[in-house]
């Protein structure tokens, strides 16, 4: 868990000091470092043996994503795939990213099929990601009452 | 009709009522100041610092605030720390493209995520409330770490004013680190000064990190061991 969030971190470090807007970037890193963080820490507090057990979840998007591994897994994968293509295609370093998909895209080759797929693949992981951030708060917030109502 | 009654004493509160508590409200403000200072870093040095700085110090407020005001929160602790790493992260990527080597920085974050991350993780094994209570460990350095309150804000101070004076002494964008340290550690002044205190801090920090991964990987083993003993 620790090496896929550095990982992935270091790489989006590195996309957001050849293309432009970095902002972009930094706000992935911190979207995947706070969603994984609160969803473990909620995963903790409801006892839970892992993060990706979440039957009683009513979202359907989360449902989809956390029911089929195969379809979790195209995500994940998805943006690996989709940094290392942004980076791969890098020339110098300052580039537009907008730019450099729309490019990319508008050729009909391997290459744009890949790009179009792992970016559908990616946008969907992240909007799990937000889900789960809200998701994993509730958690935490639900814990303290419970737990307050407990005593 | 009779009239619905309001909240009785002792009922539950609302999921909103907990996310509006004061110091959550602080934390989202700390979130929105380092959104903007990091949308503003290259091109208002003094503004980023003066935001950066200020979320820094609201940290300390919103647990001030948690306790006065008894509206202390699993999920305010776990924005805390979560701010904490992302800011941190984020400024030190901006020093890994400010800086030569930027891989000095990139270790630096990937240090303190995996630290921390493992640290909570065997927190939550053990069953420890915080992972600021270690009695029983034997390191020496990690008894005066956190055995002292003080000697602790030092060191986690020392790391963001060290990172922020790095920032802000930052001309263009390949400089050498070992030059511009070396370069403002040579002039006797306050800032040289700063750098020289918060250096030995930060170091002082980066250590027990690593000693923090050790013993937190180490808990982790110990619990699966433990964990096959009982059955």
């Amino acid at each position: 868990m620790v090496t896929d969030r550095i990982s992935t971190a270091c790489l989006l470090v590195v996309l957001s000091q050849v293309y432009k807007p970095g902002l972009v970037f930094l706000s992935l890193l911190a979207l995947d470092i706070a969603s994984h963080w609160l969803q473990m820490y909620s995963t903790f507090l409801m006892g839970k043996a892992s993060h990706k057990d979440v039957k009683d979840s009513s979202n359907w998007l989360f449902r989809l994503y956390y029911g089929n591994r195969m379809f979790m897994a195209y995500c994940c994968v998805s943006c690996e795939v989709l940094y290392l293509i942004l980076f791969y295609l890098s020339e110098n370093h300052t580039e537009k990213l907008t730019d450099v998909l729309a490019t990319n895209l508008q050729k009909i080759s391997i290459l744009s099929f890949l790009i179009a797929t792992s970016l559908v693949g990616c946008t969907i992981k992240q909007l799990t990601n937000v889900i789960q951030l809200k998701t994993a708060a509730d958690a935490c917030v639900l814990y303290d009452i419970d737990k307050k109502h407990k005593q | 009709m009779a009239k619905k009654p309001g909240p009785k004493p002792g009922s539950k509160p609302s999921k909103l009522s907990v996310y509006l508590y004061i110091p959550n409200i602080i934390g989202y403000t700390r979130v929105l100041l380092n959104c903007y200072a990091f949308h503003v870093c290259f091109t208002n040095k003094i503004l980023f610092s003066i935001l950066y700085f200020f979320s820094f110090v609201c940290d300390a407020v919103d647990g001030w605030a948690a306790r006065k005001f008894n509206q202390v929160s699993t999920f305010g602790a776990v924005l805390d720390m979560v701010t904490d790493r992302i800011s941190t992260a984020c400024l030190l990527v901006v020093l890994s493209q400010v800086y030569k080597p930027g891989l000095i920085f990139l270790s630096l974050l990937a240090l303190d995520i995996a630290s921390h991350w493992l640290q909570m993780y065997s927190t939550f094994l053990m069953g420890k409330t915080s992972h600021k209570d270690v009695k029983d460990s034997s390191n020496w350095l990690f008894k005066l770490y956190y055995g002292n309150r003080m000697f602790m804000a030092y060191c986690c101070v020392s790391c963001e004013v060290l990172y922020l004076i790095l920032f802000y002494l930052s001309e263009n964008h390949t400089e050498t680190l070992m030059d511009v340290l070396a370069t403002n550690l040579q002039k006797i002044s306050i800032v040289s000064f700063l750098i020289a205190t918060s250096f030995v801090g930060c170091t002082i920090k980066q250590l027990t990190n690593v000693i923090q991964l050790k013993t937190a990987a180490d808990a982790c083993v110990l619990y699966d061991i433990n964990k096959k003993q009982k059955q």
